[in-house]
């Protein structure tokens, strides 16, 4: 055993005392990031689901507008330089911008506009969820997204709903980034719209543009030198697929990288002592969650699900495992969103294991039950599980954890198979909506209607009182008056709703010194803004 | 490679056995039989572990938010609402030629994948296999020459620490120590981001590559990537090389004519290299074969571990991201793999070795 | 062994060492006799089986050594580096490592000896009839030995488990699914042996059915050979079991099983190299104790030492 801990010893030591070896250094021209990039499928907008590649297809592909870099409850123009708005609400009428050119050399027309935002609904991936949440439909896709002329492209609402939240959810969302219409058809294959095409390529404009995807290697984006906006500052960004956060962290420490995305909490605090190393954070709007299964009478009494919010120390775990990482939030909207409680009151839990223990004998569960506990694999959802199951078994409540592939995770949720799960949900939108639209309404409950999009329905939670109140608040022209809706809505959900969230989730990077500008945001990062000495 | 365990040498098929006795064209038709049915039952064996995961191929290409249209649609795309039966055999007839279908994760034909990335499991198992033998092979023939001494006890616990340790571990350990405390050796991952798209590949082997086209600066930094996870790897394989060179040393040294030869007197050393040593060649073959065959295994954890590019880690991911189409491929081909170098190494042992001609 | 033996095993000795054996009972147990004393010779062997015991002790004890549970949680003690408190430090909530450690032991060895226990007389069973029989059994079970050994057992058991679905029991399914062709392979080639010798032939002539014959005079015959070969597999099931672990597809939290806490250490190797580096060391250690036994045993097994 001594020699075992002689071995050790050197492991710490060497561990701390950092390498002796000169620093590497990062051309000047171009941003090296390190990011588990596994997740990207495709480069196909209509069918990105995944954090990662919305990240990337924003920044190569332009929608019509674009989430202001400076405020993110605000939109800037993008393809479209302006905009107006009928006077009943219902149609917005987008000026295109003169000039913009796809790399095939095909100018950017009204007719691209519209042909990418009806191929949305047409493919059906989950992204037409976006489109199909404000009414649009693939049999109207023709009429609500109509090319005037080269240069001016129409959209028909079918209900007057707030403006600032169609251009934010859809006019800025990659559902409208705008593709070269007439080159992927050319390249159409079994009708397909292109999508095997995009598959692996782009055909859009952005100030970037992509160069080489090796899944599991590597992106790289290079700058499109025809661009119609401003030139971006660096020549190349390159994407370098690290899974492990301490390889992550050993190369930045090293100057082989200067961005590390995906570090952990305990990596993130040692680099942020380092005075080479700069630490940000970035709110999003994603929370995470432990859901419950309606359809068993138990998850069915509100005073059940009440209880778990009273079964983890959210402080303690956000200076731990969470540090960096996530702050404590109980409110289905997230901070930052419009009509979001503040800080203090969109979360009033804390661990008390006395309250749940009254709120589950007063539900008849005095003796406690057993269930179980699906969770993926992000690093801080085992932690998140270990810590809620120890405090259940203190209530009487056996949790059984089962942890597993993201895919079979959210296979087990959609088929309601499950009864209770822990995961994330993220909404593209600042604005309550956003979150209520999924997490409090469910139009029908019904097995038969599968509307599986709505985690509501995924929990069998159904409840006439929050659909109606939700549609009343979206339509509500007075903004003061909407956002004291959305408030009683928020304390109620907290109360009654299906979920029991723990955390708004924070983006945090670690940047090396080399790296002076960097801009984002709880919905992008602006890769032509980043500048480096 | 350690989980492989001396079963490699004696397990390995017996297509031997049916090669052994008859005439020259009913081996070969035995074999071709033999072959083609293991063949068919390693694809039934795929296929049904295919169908037995609990992952969602659809959800996997559609993405979590998808409708149920949009879901009834694709099931109907890739087949799946047709009998068993009829998927089995389009799976059948696909493998056959080499069409494992499309990846869901990277959206190219898994075949494609697939050659992507074996070379660089290649690279790294070859190096792994020159090192593992070039030290295996003298240490097993200085354990069987010194038998039951502190030599021989030495070897024993070197090789068999290199059987027990688990090899994700003995990576963790080595970055930690090699790399970020001692900077002796480079980071994670196959090649610098710099010098990648300066590299001209032409074989998929990066030391080749870079030696080929004069590219000493990248030849440098590829080597200094590669030595860590190869000695890890090769750190198994040498225990298994150098735990089965001294059984069989062991055994000749104890055959008459070593006695006879050392009577005459014949030096020592010159007993051990001259007379026994060629006499264990062909099984060490065999053995080399095998346990090549078994680093396979080891990339799997090594390869996730140091970053590697390669098909370990091409099928973890695809099996954590319900890539069922790259599963089945990969299963499909580490079999083969093992097939072929089965059958290789019988061919070979029946061609040179004596006591079989 | 000094103090002076008693009467009783005095006798037992000079029994087990007499130079002419008076009955077959007696010759057998001189042989296990002489195989034991060659065994404990054998300071490597020995070695293994001396910390292989220590460790079987301490996994049965081993809960009522320390103060702490393998479960109990504490944020405000997490991530301690080892100390008199904690001798092998806290993990990322709180947990004392050591304490876990000694609970894992007890799922290691579990999980090994059950794998052992359904790998060992399925491929007895399937290699002694099949050695036995002949014909098409022969023929069928032994194709599919092939196709299962044409894969390496970490990822067959992975494909299996996959299928299956996480956790201990699972992953011991699995692992025997794949533990289980090499072992018929052996009992095959010793039942191919013993099937035309002349007991078994006057066995047959007295009437003994062939499921009879199989279970009473080819399987035991087998035996030896089939538990030298499965001490030796052990060390390849705990790594397996250890890389499911790894791989989380095998024992689930909060469980102790070493892979798995390895596997949610590793996060913190450069922070808190202890979460990470003590499991590793522990799958080691019992990983190599059952190979230095396992090498003696052949050893002494081996003829060609004679």
């Amino acid at each position: 055993m001594n020699r075992f801990w002689n071995f050790a010893g050197c492991v710490a030591v060497a561990a701390f005392v950092g390498a002796p070896t000169a620093l590497a250094e990062t051309p000047t021209d171009t941003l090296i990031m390190a990011r588990n990039i596994d997740a990207i499928s495709t480069f196909d907008p209509a069918q990105i689901g995944e954090v990662v590649t919305n990240e990337i297809v924003l920044n190569i592909c332009d929608s019509l507008v674009e989430i202001d870099p400076e405020d993110e409850a605000a939109v800037v123009p993008s393809i479209a330089k302006d905009w107006t708005v009928s006077d009943d609400g219902l149609k917005i009428t987008f000026n295109l911008v003169e000039g913009a050119a796809f790399p095939s050399g095909n100018p950017v027309t009204a007719s691209d506009v519209a042909w990418s935002l009806q191929r949305v609904l047409t493919l059906g991936f989950g992204n037409a969820a976006t489109l199909t949440e404000y009414g649009f439909t693939a049999e109207n896709a023709e009429t609500d997204f109509v090319a005037i002329d080269d240069a001016t492209f129409e959209m028909n609402l079918s209900r007057p709903y707030p403006v600032m939240l169609i251009l934010q959810a859809i006019a800025a969302n990659r559902v409208a980034n705008v593709l070269d219409s007439k080159y992927l058809m050319d390249k159409e294959v079994d009708g397909d719209l292109g999508n095997k095409y995009l598959t692996t390529q782009s055909a859009c404009v952005g100030p970037y543009a992509l160069r080489q995807w090796n899944a599991g290697e590597v992106v790289i984006l290079e700058a499109n030198e025809n661009y119609y906006g401003p030139a971006p500052k660096m020549n190349r960004i390159i994407i370098r697929h690290v899974a492990e956060a301490q390889a992550q962290r050993l190369l930045l420490e090293q100057g082989d990288i200067d961005v590390a995305r995906d570090l952990g909490a305990e990596d993130l605090r040692d680099l942020n002592e380092n005075p080479d190393i700069e630490v940000v954070s970035a709110p999003m709007h994603q929370l995470y969650y432990m859901g419950f299964n309606n359809a068993d009478p138990k998850f069915a009494d509100d005073r059940v699900r009440l209880a778990f919010k009273y079964l983890m120390d959210y402080d303690a775990m956000s200076e731990t495992v969470m540090a960096f990482l996530g702050m404590p939030r109980a409110s289905v909207v997230p901070l930052g969103a419009l009509g979001a409680l503040d800080e203090a009151e969109g979360q009033p839990f804390s661990l008390d294991l006395d309250k749940a223990k009254a709120l589950l004998t007063e539900a008849g569960y005095g003796d406690g039950f057993s269930a179980r506990l699906f969770i993926g694999t992000l690093p801080y959802a085992s932690p998140i599980a270990q810590h809620v199951q120890e405090n259940a078994a203190q209530v009487g409540i056996d949790l059984e954890i089962e942890q597993m592939a993201n895919a079979q995770l959210f296979s087990a949720f959609r088929g309601r198979e499950f009864d209770t799960v822990m995961l994330s949900w993220q909404t593209a939108v600042p604005h309550a909506h956003g979150m209520l639209s999924r997490h409090a309404v469910n139009p029908d409950n019904s097995a038969e209607a599968s509307l599986t999009m709505f985690p509501t329905w995924r929990a069998s939670w159904f409840s006439e009182d929050f659909n109606r109140r939700i549609d009343e608040a979206l339509f509500e022209r007075d903004e003061a008056k909407q956002i004291e809706m959305y408030k009683q809505i928020q304390r109620d959900h907290m109360q009654k709703g299906p979920f029991a969230y723990s955390f708004q989730l924070l983006d945090t990077a670690a940047l090396s010194k080399a790296v002076t500008t960097w801009k984002w945001n709880a919905f992008r990062a602006y890769y032509s803004d980043v500048e480096k000495d | 490679m350690s989980a492989s365990d001396p079963a490699g040498l004696e397990s390995s098929p017996h297509l031997v056995s049916s090669l052994r006795w008859g005439r020259i064209g009913g081996q070969f038709l035995r074999t071709v039989v033999s072959v083609s049915v293991t063949i068919l039952g390693l694809l039934v064996l795929t296929f049904f572990i295919g169908r037995l995961l609990p992952l969602d191929p659809v959800l996997a290409i559609l993405g979590d938010d998808a409708s149920q249209e949009a879901y009834d649609r694709m099931v109907q795309k890739l087949g799946l609402e047709k009998p068993l039966w009829e998927q089995f055999l389009n799976y059948v007839w696909n493998s056959l030629q080499f069409d494992f279908g499309t990846s869901l994760t990277s959206g190219r034909p898994v075949i494609e994948d697939i050659l992507r990335v074996f070379p660089a499991t290649l690279e790294l198992a070859t190096l792994a296999m020159i090192l593992g033998t070039g030290l295996g092979i003298p240490l097993g023939v200085l354990a069987a020459a010194n038998r039951d001494t502190w030599v021989d006890q030495f070897v024993r616990v070197v090789s068999l620490i290199g059987y027990s340790a688990p090899i994700f571990w003995l990576g963790l350990l080595g970055l930690t120590v090699f790399y970020a405390g001692l900077g002796w050796v480079g980071a994670p991952g196959r090649i610098g981001i710099v010098y990648q798209y300066d590299l001209e590949v032409r074989t998929g082997l990066y030391l080749i590559d870079s030696a080929i086209s004069g590219h000493w600066d990248i030849f440098a930094d590829v080597f200094s990537r590669i030595v860590l996870p190869a000695s890890i790897l090769a750190y198994g394989a040498m225990a298994y090389i150098s735990r089965m060179t001294r059984s069989f040393m062991l055994e000749q040294l104890s055959q008459e004519y070593i006695i006879a030869a050392r009577a005459k007197g014949a030096s020592r050393s010159s007993v051990i290299w001259w007379h026994a040593f060629p006499n264990i060649a062909v099984q060490l073959v065999t053995v080399v074969a095998l346990s090549y065959a078994f680093l396979l295994e080891g990339a799997v954890l090594t390869e996730t571990v140091f970053a590697w590019p390669g098909f370990g880690r091409y099928l973890t991911t695809a099996l954590l991201r319900a890539d069922m189409n790259a599963v089945l491929g990969c299963t499909m081909l580490v079999g083969l793999i093992f097939i072929t170098l089965n059958l290789l190494s019988d061919v070979f042992y029946r061609m040179f070795d004596p006591r079989t001609r | 062994m000094d103090a002076p033996a008693t009467p009783a095993r005095e006798s037992l000795r000079d029994w087990l060492q007499a130079p002419t054996a008076n009955s077959p009972r007696q010759a057998r147990a001189q042989v296990v006799w002489r195989g034991w004393l060659r065994l404990i010779s054998n300071r490597a062997a020995l070695a293994g089986l001396v910390v292989l015991a220590l460790l079987v002790a301490l996994a049965a004890v081993g809960p009522w050594l320390t103060p702490y549970s393998a479960l109990g949680q504490d944020l405000g003690t997490r991530l301690q580096p080892p100390s008199a408190l904690h001798w092998l430090g806290t993990d990322d909530l709180g947990r004392d490592i050591l304490t876990r450690i000694l609970h894992g032991a007890r799922i290691t060895l579990m999980m090994a000896l059950l794998v052992a226990a359904i790998a060992g007389p399925v491929g007895l069973a399937v290699g002694a009839t099949a050695g036995y029989l002949g014909g098409w059994f022969d023929i069928v079970s032994m194709r599919l030995v092939d196709i299962f050994l044409s894969f390496p057992s970490l990822i067959l058991a992975l494909a299996f488990v996959a299928a299956l679905g996480p956790g201990i029991e699972n992953a011991v399914i699995a692992i025997s699914l794949s533990a289980w062709p090499p072992i018929a392979r052996l009992a095959r080639a010793e039942a191919l042996t013993v099937r035309k010798s002349d007991y078994i032939a006057a066995a047959r002539l007295q009437g003994a059915s062939s499921m009879r014959l199989i279970l009473k005079h080819v399987m035991p015959i087998c035996l030896p050979s089939v538990v030298v070969r499965v001490t030796l597999n052990m060390a390849g099931i705990i790594l397996t079991a250890a890389g499911l672990g790894f791989l989380g597809l095998g024992a689930q939290p909060p469980s102790p099983e070493w892979g798995a806490m390895l596997a949610s250490g590793r996060q913190f190797m450069l922070t808190s190299w202890w979460l990470a580096a003590t499991p590793g060391a522990a799958i080691m250690l019992v990983s190599l104790s059952f190979n230095l036994l396992g090498d003696g045993l052949r050893d002494v097994l081996d003829p060609r030492n004679d």
